[in-house]
């Protein structure tokens, strides 16, 4: 049984959007919609200046509370792999997963109605593929793996780096980790 | 701080958006008839059923309980982006979804609502069933009358609850996630119960009745309110932030500004109006002039009950939890 | 479960299987049959020409459609990666605004009046004018302004057809002022893709160059992977860039001062004895010319020039020294800045020298050792007068100096130029000073363009001929000359949409028609590029299957004793001191001169790029168009606010000679410096005909009404303009 994760290693990301257009054209996401965003962050005074650079996309929370609200069980945390699913023809469209993912990751695909948001892309795990955001990142930032195999990417790059989840305390217990808030080396 | 954000949706960004009119008008009618469904046990229940007597909220009250449920339930139809799934609201139960109990709750209320409504027809009254079995079970119902008022009363209690449940149990939205809201949206349901009472009663002994009830639900609105915001205050750097467009002076938020302006100018005029009610001397007939000020306060109470449902499912998608 | 990387080659099978006839399957079902097993994907390797690092990619065609594109792990531009632009290539292929048919003015220049016309009528027009062009000027009274691919299929066309006059905006407006700087102090230029070992580098120094904004996929891998790995980073650029924002060093230089930052740290590494002597006396000549030259360039001097305080270039100068060779100085690539710009590349590439960096692991590598013979072809006619492409300037590159036809166009000196065919380039994007561009366009007899979209130049043209997208058609070998040699594939995924056609068809077509049939003695490219593989020796059906191949035993990056480097400058070795620099009246060793700074009021007009849009070209993308859809000025936070300017509020730009932009949003930023604005290059297209980014953002090139011709290579200096912002009214 894989427990798969995504490690996000902020210091390598470039904010060049290849993740975000791929990811779109991979799963069929409407337009100005999205799965997955790049936020560009600076802080501080000119010339003195701190940039953060992250990408953001769901976390497969081990506590979801997106899965909790949903009343029909339309969405659901896959017990193998712990990946968070969603059941498209269960789905009513009542928005309130949007509501309680904390960090956005979900919108109402507004072509087909029900709720959407990034799948790790199983249907690329299945074919023994990375999910198409981590296969095209140009700045090697996304890591993906499983955190039961000691010899993943995931695992080998949590071992070597801090790694911090956005919004701890919402108590969600994501499954992407984000390695140096800042890319700028301190 | 500057940020540049590639790949946002409109519907959380800058603000969730997900939520508007419509779920407001689900709540505020799910209150409404939760709260109605509450005053019409109560009518029928106090006092040995002396109340209801010669009283024909008795009978109007339980019928209308149901239609504003039905009018409530269709505008959270309204708002499912996939309404033919919505049958899958019902193959499965959800324990951890206050949406998912919701939808069951209105399974169990809506009949027996609809029941208790039947069986408060009197028999002058039978002939508005039109149809012949209808008018048979409405007889046979009569027995259950008390049991049914009970059970009435108890999903009125839970619906009235349930409506700020739904919201409050968003840890992502720091306005919501509040354990007074589902109090204060249950006070309001109960006030707007007992105000809607007022306007259908016709004897007075029954809407003084309801006016006093309704000052103990106003007060306890009056007194629950600013301790929601006030828990929210003093809570975490985002519950303080959420409460910020009912106080702040800014033009982006002076529709909510505007909103809590006008619910404590409202609920106490309310409140005070009330009072002078049940002062005066109902010995004979209300005076029209009398009649109307009593509509008029209890006008002000819905109107309330629909400003706070309004607000607060709008100003909790501006929050956020961080 | 195991992740492993595509098995691409197990499934791409069936190369063409794209082209087969759509099946009838609804679109709507088009995933849902997927996932149901109903229908197969197939996967057809090409490359990629949303820019021109033509990275490998592999299409994924669902039911007759493009649904995906993914790099090719093979190839080594794209390493299985695409950026964000090649992601979107399926943006362009399913742009409904393309060009779909051959189409001919029928209104007054300009006017965008046009019917459409079948292709046998169109080319029989442009053959008909050319013909009568010829007869009337002589075949050089035509030039061919082209730019990427189409190249391939047009130069030889206008060659045969006896002219010579080319130019490509790569030279005069990008590259080739640094290609010249490099190959006067090497004997070569840094190459494209740039030979930069920044892997393995432990010093990055990047200088304007806006890596991550300027999104060269393998380049930008390899400049993370290099940071990654730790290299330190040092990054001049007036702007806090994606890449200043990672780097240790950050130098807000002032604009146009950076020869004399270059000059200071030339002089610290030789006083401070960090240059690399073995090297330098084993391969260069000229030192103690350089050192003489350069000795008055202290720190403290460059401080007054640069506005980098002088201890910080004394730290910086010092880390390149201390981690040399394994030193990346980059050599930029859009390098036409300020007219002394071959001077400038020359300070750079003096440095690399200096640093023994040149052919050394984390340095600049050497060359691929291979090369492939391309087809032989019917020699084309010699020239009956004298090219006008090199416009005179001593080191002009063959590529040609653009705006020298454009004036030549203009003034009808010293032969008349009656006829311009464009394909693949949007000149009035691409060269300064667009009046010019406009009058020059005004006095044709003839302009033709060659292109996939109604862009600005396009719809100025009399006859437009709808090339389909790279995506529906065989194009030239791409021959890559990385650390190894490699030969890629373009191949159709589809079959092309509406009646566009290939580049090739089109030169062909048009050879046929003005009796140049004997150039292009193939019937299909496809059968010319089988031929090309048998003569070099490859197997084309593997190419077919891989979509690239490299060259095993090609690579011989780092100097060794059995691998030494061959300078093919005129002293056969590395040169300081320039001697032909000498000879042709310029210093030998590059010198500063102040430029002028903007008055008051005025922001100098600098421009680079987003890392989502490729120039003018991609801006209507939908793909892309939705991540970026307009852009925007940025000013200094201070600045805008003294100015009364608020974020995302529009403005216009007014340059020194009253020039007006479009409006354009303000982007209030601390990340520049006081005395410049910056803009995204390539918005503010006016044909309506882009529905997505018609009069979208403003135009930097319309306000580029100045320019500073470098006198060296010919090429145009464009940050030389100053703007004001006004409020829009
Ligand atoms: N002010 C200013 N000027 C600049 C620059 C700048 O940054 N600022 N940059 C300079 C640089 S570095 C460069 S390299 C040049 C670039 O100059 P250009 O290469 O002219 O740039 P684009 O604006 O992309 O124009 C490309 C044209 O080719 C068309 N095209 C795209 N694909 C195809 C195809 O497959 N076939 C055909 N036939 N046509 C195609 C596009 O639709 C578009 O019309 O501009 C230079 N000029
Ligand atoms: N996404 C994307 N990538 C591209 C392209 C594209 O269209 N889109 N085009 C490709 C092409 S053809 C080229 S030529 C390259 C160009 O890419 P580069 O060679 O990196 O481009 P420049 O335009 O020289 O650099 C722009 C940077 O120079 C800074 N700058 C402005 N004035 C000065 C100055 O006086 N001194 C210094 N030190 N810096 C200054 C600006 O702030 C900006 O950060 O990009 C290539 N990559
Ligand atoms: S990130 Fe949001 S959508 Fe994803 S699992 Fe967590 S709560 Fe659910
Ligand atoms: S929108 Fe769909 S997935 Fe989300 S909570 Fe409602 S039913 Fe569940
Ligand atoms: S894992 Fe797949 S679905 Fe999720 S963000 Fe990446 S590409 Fe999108
Ligand atoms: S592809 Fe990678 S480097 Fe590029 S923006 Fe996405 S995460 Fe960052
Ligand atoms: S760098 Fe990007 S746009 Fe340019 S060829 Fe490669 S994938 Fe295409
Ligand atoms: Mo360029």
């Amino acid at each position: 049984m894989p427990k798969y994760a995504m490690v996000i290693d902020q210091r390598r990301c470039v904010a060049c959007m290849a993740c975000v257009v791929a990811c779109k054209n991979e799963n069929d996401v409407p337009p100005e919609q999205y799965r997955t965003r790049v936020l560009e962050m600076v802080e501080g005074e000119f010339p003195q200046l701190r940039m953060e650079l992250r990408s953001e996309l769901c976390n497969h929370c081990d506590n979801p509370p997106c899965v909790y609200n949903c009343p029909t069980g339309a969405s659901y945390k896959r017990k193998e792999d712990g990946i968070v699913l969603l059941r498209k023809n269960r789905c009513v469209g009542c928005k309130a997963c949007v509501a309680a993912c904390p960090y956005d990751a979900r919108y109402i695909n507004h072509e087909k109605g029900f709720a959407d948001k990034c799948t790790f892309c199983e249907h690329r795990l299945k074919e023994g593929k990375e999910p198409a955001c981590v296969a095209t990142c140009i700045g090697k930032s996304r890591i993906f793996g499983d955190m039961d195999d000691p010899k993943s990417p995931v695992r080998i790059a949590l071992q070597n780096s801090d790694a911090t989840v956005l919004l701890e305390g919402a108590g969600t217990r994501p499954r992407v980790y984000y390695i140096k808030k800042f890319s700028k080396p301190e | 701080m500057e940020l540049t954000v590639t790949g946002v949706n409109a519907l959380t960004s800058p603000h969730l958006h997900i939520w508007d009119w419509r779920v407001s008008l689900y709540l505020f009618l799910g209150g409404l008839s939760a709260g109605l469904a509450v005053m019409t046990t109560i009518l029928h229940l106090r006092k040995g059923g002396a109340l209801v007597k010669g009283e024909p909220a008795g009978y109007i009250a339980p019928l209308l309980v149901p239609v504003i449920l039905g009018i409530g339930m269709f505008f959270i139809f309204l708002d499912l982006d996939r309404k033919l799934n919505v049958y899958w609201f019902y193959l499965t139960i959800q324990p951890l979804s206050p949406m998912s109990w919701g939808s069951w709750g209105l399974l169990v209320f809506f009949p027996v609502s609809g029941l208790f409504a039947l069986a408060s027809l009197p028999d002058d009254k039978l002939s508005w069933l039109m149809v012949e079995p209808l008018k048979n079970l409405a007889v046979a119902t009569r027995v259950y009358l008390f049991p049914l008022a009970i059970i009435n009363f108890a999903m009125g209690i839970f619906i009235g609850i349930y409506t700020g449940v739904l919201l409050s149990s968003f840890v992502a939205r720091p306005l919501w996630n509040s354990a007074i809201l589902p109090v204060l949206f249950l006070t309001s349901a109960l006030s707007v119960g007992a105000a809607l009472m007022i306007m259908i009663a016709r004897t007075n002994k029954v809407r003084l009745w309801f006016t006093k009830m309704d000052i103990w639900m106003i007060l306890a609105e009056m007194v629950i309110l600013p301790l929601f915001f006030y828990g929210q205050f003093t809570s975490s750097g985002a519950h303080r932030q959420s409460i910020m467009p009912f106080f702040s002076l800014s033009h982006e938020y002076s529709f909510y500004g505007f909103s809590m302006l006008v619910l404590f100018v409202i609920l106490p005029i309310a409140l005070v109006m009330k009072m002078l009610e049940i002062k005066e001397d109902h010995e004979g007939e209300l005076t029209s002039q009398a009649l109307a000020k009593m509509r008029l306060s209890a006008c002000l109470v819905l109107l309330g009950g629909l400003i706070i449902r309004l607000t607060f499912v709008y100003a909790g998608q501006l929050s956020k939890f961080t | 479960m195991k992740l492993s990387r595509r098995t691409f080659l197990k499934s791409s099978g069936v190369a063409t299987a794209g082209l087969a006839v759509a099946t009838a399957v609804p679109e709507k079902f088009l995933l849902w049959a997927e996932e149901a097993g109903l229908i197969k994907a197939t996967y057809v390797p090409t490359f990629c020409e949303i820019c021109f690092w033509k990275c490998g990619a592999i299409a994924k065609v669902l039911n007759g459609r493009v649904v995906k594109l993914d790099g090719n792990p093979v190839h080594g531009n794209s390493r299985g990666k695409l950026c964000a632009r090649g992601n979107g290539g399926i943006g362009l292929l399913y742009d409904k605004d393309r060009l779909k048919s051959p189409l001919i003015n029928v209104g007054k220049r300009g006017e965008g009046k046009y019917r459409k016309a079948s292709w046998d009528e169109a080319l029989g027009l442009v053959a008909e004018k050319m013909k009568g062009i010829k007869q009337q000027h002589g075949p050089e009274a035509m030039a061919l302004f082209t730019h990427g691919a189409p190249t391939d299929h047009f130069l030889p066309l206008l060659s045969a057809y006896g002219t010579q006059n080319v130019g490509m905006p790569s030279f005069a407006q990008c590259r080739g002022p640094r290609d010249v700087g490099y190959e006067l102090t090497f004997g070569e230029g840094p190459g494209s893709p740039e030979r930069v070992d920044m892997i393995n580098s432990k010093v990055i120094v990047l200088i304007g160059s806006h890596l991550g904004e300027n999104m060269h996929n393998s380049q930008v891998q390899d400049f993370t992977e290099g940071l990654g790995r730790g290299a330190k980073l040092i990054v001049v650029d007036p702007r806090f860039s994606i890449a200043a924002g990672k780097a240790q060093q950050w130098l807000p230089i002032r604009p146009a001062s950076d020869l004399a930052l270059l000059l200071a740290w030339i002089n610290i590494i030789i006083t401070e004895g960090m240059y690399d002597r073995p090297y330098l006396d084993q391969f260069a000549e000229g030192f103690s010319d350089l050192a003489q030259a350069v000795s008055h360039c202290t720190p403290q001097w460059a401080e007054q020039e640069t506005d980098i305080p002088a201890a910080q270039i004394m730290e910086t100068a010092r880390m390149m020294g201390q981690n040399a060779p394994a030193v990346t100085i980059h050599p930029g690539r859009h390098a036409t800045w300020y007219g002394d710009d071959v001077q400038r590349s020359r300070a750079l590439a003096i440095l690399t020298a200096l640093l023994g960096s040149w052919g050394r692991s984390g340095g600049l590598f050497m060359a691929t050792k291979g090369s492939l013979t391309k087809g032989e072809s019917k020699p084309f006619p010699e020239p009956g007068k004298e090219p006008l492409n090199t416009g005179g300037y001593p080191f002009a590159g063959a590529e040609g100096v653009t705006q020298a036809i454009r004036e030549a166009t203009i003034s009808g000196a010293p032969y008349p130029i009656k006829g311009w065919f464009v394909s693949g380039t949007n000149l009035l994007k691409a060269l300064p000073d667009q009046k010019r561009t406009l009058e020059a366009i005004n006095k044709l007899d003839l302009l033709v363009v060659v292109d996939v979209m109604p862009m600005d130049t396009a719809m100025m043209a009399d006859v437009i001929l709808p090339e389909c997208s790279y995506l529906e058609r065989y194009d030239a070998l791409a021959i890559g000359k990385g650390k190894s040699l490699s030969v890629s594939l373009r191949q159709p995924v589809i079959k092309p949409l509406y009646e566009s056609q290939p580049g090739w068809w089109i030169a062909k077509e048009l050879a046929n028609r003005l009796d140049l049939a004997d150039y292009f003695p193939w019937t299909t490219y496809e059968e010319k590029i089988k031929a090309q593989c048998v003569t070099a020796g490859i197997s084309y059906d593997d190419l077919k299957k891989l979509g690239s191949l490299t060259i095993p035993d090609t690579a011989a990056p780092y100097i060794t004793p059995e691998n030494q480097p061959v300078f093919k400058t005129a002293s056969g070795k590395i040169e300081l001191s320039s001697k032909e620099l000498k000879e042709k009246g310029f210093d030998p060793v590059p010198v500063y001169v102040r430029h002028p700074q903007p008055p008051e009021g005025f922001f100098r007009l600098t421009y680079g790029r987003s890392a989502v849009h490729t120039f003018s070209r991609t801006t209507n993308n939908p793909a892309l168009n939705e991540l970026y859809k307009e852009n925007e000025v940025w000013i200094n936070a201070k600045k805008a606010q003294a100015l009364g300017l608020k974020n995302g509020e529009y403005v216009l730009l007014i340059n020194q000679d009253g020039a007006k932009s479009n409006r354009i949003r303000v982007k209030a930023t601390q990340r520049i410096r006081e005395d410049m604005v910056y803009m995204v290059h390539g918005w503010g297209s006016t044909p309506k005909e882009l529905s997505r980014s018609s009069l979208k953002g403003a135009d930097d090139q319309g306000l580029v009404t100045r320019y500073a011709v470098d006198p060296i290579a010919g090429s145009t200096g464009m940050r030389v303009n100053f703007v004001k912002l006004q409020k829009e009214a």
